[in-house]
């Protein structure tokens, strides 16, 4: 039996679906069985960030109303064994769908996948109880700044609310340059103000952009800080003790050996 | 605080966030509705009546902030003791 873990934030625009299509990827990649679900019905987009948005035929809609099974609605991924993907219905509304009907795709998707990763659209409207009602465990992603933050702590009052109290978070887009000038909220600011347990830290990276544009996750590609990030959140996730590196700033030197190695 | 904005005498942006952060989230975080007040004063001088005589509608009780933090007043004036509550 697996476990369903939301990834949610609160505040969009923060990476909830690009961590969502990473951590999914990595944990494929280290032989785990994910199924990962699209909750953003109506602005679906998983699909594209993940590079599977030709192959998507059926949605969450589709099986809900029993169009279709809901084996043969998942989409395999291109790349990696044992991933796949339920989308959303673009054409439909988030309170088209019940918080009971989510929770039982959960539940049947646990009994075969050992992670079941739930994208969550923003807000604390339907989707957010749409993408939490079968959840185990939360992700939350935040940003270092101040709206950011204020959003993620109302979540985290939210899913306690609901039950879930295992809940992680992870700092995402932190600039180690920006936080010594004193002009970004440090990591331990952070988790001064939400008091729950740190899962990692993605620096801002900008292969994200270029990984977004051609529809493959980050951690395809090895080396990148940002990949390396996700890579780490993965194993911690299945329960390997790995700790959390300070940030460092990039040196002159390794800039300009970024500079002239950057393939894209 | 490092030696550039030392002597600049500039606070740090990332501070003042922080600050800014902790009062909103305070403030956030203790939101609490009338109805539910009105609940809690009720269920709470429910208990209360068990162990001393006073009147309903003497009872006041509000959250204060107190720096970070927040603190419940309650003002009820107590009559006897009951015995054997």
């Amino acid at each position: 039996m697996g476990k369903v873990i939301v990834i949610t934030s609160g505040k969009g625009g923060v990476g909830k679906t690009t961590s969502t299509a990473n951590i999914g990827t990595a944990l494929a990649m280290i032989g785990k069985t994910v199924a990962i679900i699209d909750a953003d019905v109506g602005l679906r987009n998983l699909d594209v960030v993940m590079g599977l948005e030709s192959r998507v035929v059926f949605t969450s809609m589709d099986v809900i109303d029993k169009r279709c099974e809901l084996e043969k609605a998942l989409v395999k991924d291109r790349r990696v064994e044992d991933l796949m993907l339920l989308a959303a219905s673009q054409r439909n509304r988030k309170d088209d769908i019940k918080p009971e009907q989510m929770k039982d795709i959960c539940e049947r998707l646990k009994e075969d996948y050992e992670y079941v990763l739930v994208d969550s659209p923003a807000g604390i409207e339907q989707g957010f109880h749409n993408a939490t009602a079968g959840a185990d465990e939360a992700i939350i992603i935040t940003t270092p700044d101040v709206s950011a933050i204020r959003d993620a702590d109302r979540i985290i009052g939210l899913l306690q609310n609901q039950g879930i109290d295992f809940i992680n978070l992870i700092l995402n887009r932190l600039s180690p340059t920006l936080v010594r000038k004193g002009n970004m909220i440090s990591k331990n600011d952070v988790l001064d103000i939400l008091n729950i347990d740190l899962l990692g830290i993605v620096p801002e990276d900008t292969g994200v952009i270029a990984s977004t544009n051609r529809g493959v996750p980050l951690v395809h590609n090895d080396g990148s800080p940002g990949a390396d990030a996700y890579m780490r959140i993965a194993r911690r996730i299945t329960g390997q003790n790995i700790p959390i590196p300070e940030m460092r700033e990039d040196s002159f030197f390794s800039q300009i050996v970024n500079w002239f190695s950057r393939k894209n | 605080m490092d030696f550039r904005s030392f002597f600049t005498r500039k606070s740090k942006t990332s501070d003042i966030a922080t600050q800014r952060l902790k009062l909103v989230l305070t403030q956030d975080r203790f939101d609490i509705n009338e109805e539910s007040m009105k609940k809690l004063q009720f269920e709470l001088t429910q208990v209360l009546a068990k162990y001393f005589q006073f009147t309903m509608n003497s009872v006041s009780m509000s959250l204060k902030q107190d720096g970070n933090s927040y603190v419940l007043m309650a003002d009820i004036p107590c009559g006897r003791i009951n015995p054997d509550p």
